[in-house]
């Protein structure tokens, strides 16, 4: 855990975190809201104190009440590394700016979380779906998209082959989708 | 007899290419749809004397089932598309339905050729979530079965590499190579790809005799079988002309382009996981982080081969400080970590493999982002390649060294 970069992030982000900076292992995590990423993401990558050249993954989540995306980056200036989560988009119309200004090897990242989760991302010049064909209409990798194999231990077995996206009919009432920790 | 089987085939139609369009009118180059974007309305308008060629999905060269779609003119590239997907498995999804342990057999196969590390990723950001201690001893046989598969890894990147580029000698080599890796990995854990091997908290066998006798015989000739296949390439005039100041890319651009790896090292970056965030043993291991700074192909390849001499280094002190005790810490069978995040990223052969997972207390992770590096790499060949001939797409692609199981995930 790396306090230094915590007391830096305090003072350089302020009131655009939401929540208290959280430190486990050697990971950082610091929450924002949507629209405030592209700024904060510069902030990061240009100044001297943080130097966050590396985009070393971004993905979508489903937390089963709101949508997240999640930017992990590394700076030589810290051991640690630093999870970005823009939180609390909504799960009727995700959407979220895009860091490919930054980083143009987020394109092809962005359209996966694109096509699994449906989360558009706004200035991405080519989200269309990368894994699945164009026709297809459901974000697979969202919490009330239910997989057909029995094998797996899921509310939607027995539902056959074509999956469906919506909560299968023997599924129990409130336990449809599987939510995240409030934490 | 041939005769007749031509006239039979093309007998509902006087032009024999309609009949062809309507064969393989599925992997037709231009999509049957309106564009989606501003990206693909641009890439599938032609403009003067341009066309489009499809190569692949079952291009021998795309390392896998990879389509792209080539805009060229004459005989250069104006642009690329990657088609993605004919892979895909779902293999994120799976794991959230299957339990902690389940999920290490799931990651096996992503990048067949590298199958430790994708196990070794899971299985690190699990232990982080438990709070698990991993013995010495598994940390070091991670270590040293983790180095072996680099250098099978690498050995074949490089008959592959030739193999696009038209050679087939160095394939043939390399394989034999890859072979004994391959055998004696098999006899440490059972199995000669998919290894299944590492498990939350440890690993699944301890260190055998017949491993080590083979690993014994074939580390005493090693360094000199590395070295001939070596010379088969690095001194081949038209192997070299070729691949120098192809693809160029510099360390902004790979910065830009979330490259990892041999791919960054080769563009002067010595980043590499291993020392730029420490993990496992590997803080107590004495090794080079070999960089070029050219990087165009030629430096991506060599670069592999200087890491496969430090690999070499490693496993020899690996074995040499090996230290007794057990291969598993102590955990329940059933694990239902508590509720938390954590990420975990490894050096594999082609880059960072890295696991993002959350657990939510019960016993399956909530989600399981899975990063795999040829999926970013993969999609710097349509900023490469513009500009250069056709047959220079499969040597740019090659440079990368994507496995097109870790990119479809």
């Amino acid at each position: 855990m790396d306090r230094a970069l915590k007391r830096r992030l305090e003072a350089r982000f302020g009131e655009r975190l939401l929540g208290p900076i959280r430190q486990r292992h050697d990971e950082t995590e610091i929450r924002v809201a949507p629209g405030d990423v592209p700024e904060v993401m510069r902030a990061l990558h240009d100044e001297p104190e943080f130097r966050f050249e590396a985009l070393m993954d971004l993905c979508g989540v489903d937390t089963g009440s709101v949508m997240q995306t999640v930017y992990h980056l590394w700076s030589e200036t810290t051991p640690d590394w630093l999870r970005v989560v823009a939180d609390g988009l909504s799960r009727d119309d995700p959407r979220v700016p895009s860091v490919t200004f930054l980083w143009k090897g987020a394109e092809w990242q962005e359209r996966e979380a694109y096509d699994m989760f449906g989360i558009a991302f706004e200035g991405n010049r080519d989200l269309r779906r990368i894994y699945m064909p164009a026709d297809y209409t459901s974000f697979p990798l969202r919490k009330d998209f239910f997989l057909p194999d029995d094998a797996a231990r899921s509310p939607g077995g027995g539902v056959r082959h074509l999956e469906q996206a919506h909560a299968p009919s023997n599924a129990t009432p409130g336990a449809q989708v599987r939510k995240a920790p409030s934490s | 007899m041939s005769a007749d089987l031509t006239t039979a085939r093309h007998a509902s139609s006087d032009d024999p290419r309609v009949m062809l369009e309507e064969e393989v009118g599925v992997f037709a180059p231009i999509p049957p749809y309106p564009p989606r974007t501003e990206r693909e309305a641009e890439f599938y308008s032609l403009g003067d004397g341009e066309m489009f060629i499809n190569m692949g999905p079952q291009h021998p060269s795309t390392h896998g089932v990879l389509r792209v779609v080539l805009k060229i003119e004459g005989e250069r590239v104006v642009d690329l598309d990657p088609v993605l997907g004919y892979l895909h498995r779902g293999v994120e999804k799976l794991c959230e339905n299957a339990d902690y342990h389940h999920t290490i057999a799931y990651t096996d196969p992503l990048e067949y050729v590298s199958a430790l590390f994708n196990e070794w990723a899971p299985v690190m950001a699990f232990e982080k979530l438990m709070d698990v201690e991993v013995p010495r001893r598994a940390e070091y046989i991670r270590v040293l079965s983790g180095e072996l598969n680099r250098v099978a890894s690498h050995a074949l990147f490089m008959g592959w590499m030739a193999l696009d580029l038209g050679g087939l000698t160095p394939i043939l080599w390399s394989f034999i190579e890859r072979d004994e890796i391959v055998d004696m990995l098999a006899s440490l854990t059972g199995q000669r790809m998919l290894f299944n091997y590492f498990r939350i908290g440890g690993v699944n066998g301890d260190l055998n005799h017949e491993f080590m006798s083979r690993l014994g015989a074939w580390m005493s000739k090693a360094t000199s079988q590395i070295e001939a296949n070596q010379a088969l390439l690095n001194e081949n005039e038209i192997f070299v002309r070729r691949m120098r100041g192809l693809g160029t890319l510099d360390r902004e651009a790979a910065f830009r382009l979330c490259m990892t790896g041999p791919n960054i090292r080769a563009s002067g970056v010595p980043l590499d996981m291993r020392r730029a965030h420490p993990y496992s043993v590997y803080p107590d291991l004495e090794f080079d982080i070999p960089t070029r700074q050219e990087g165009d192909c030629l430096a991506r390849y060599l670069v592999r081969l200087d890491e496969v001499k430090q690999s070499l280094r490693i496993i020899d002190q690996c074995l040499h400080d090996m230290p007794d005790g057990p291969i598993m810490a102590k955990l329940p069978r059933l694990m239902r970590p508590r509720p938390g995040r954590a990420y975990a990223a490894v050096e594999g052969p082609r880059g960072q493999y890295a696991t993002y997972a959350i657990s939510d207390g019960t016993d399956q992770p909530f989600r399981m982002r899975i990063h795999d590096p040829s999926f970013v790499h993969l999609q710097s060949v349509g900023l490469l390649t513009p500009g250069n001939l056709v047959a220079d797409t499969m040597a740019i692609m090659a440079s990368l060294d994507p496995i097109m199981g870790g990119v479809d995930k």
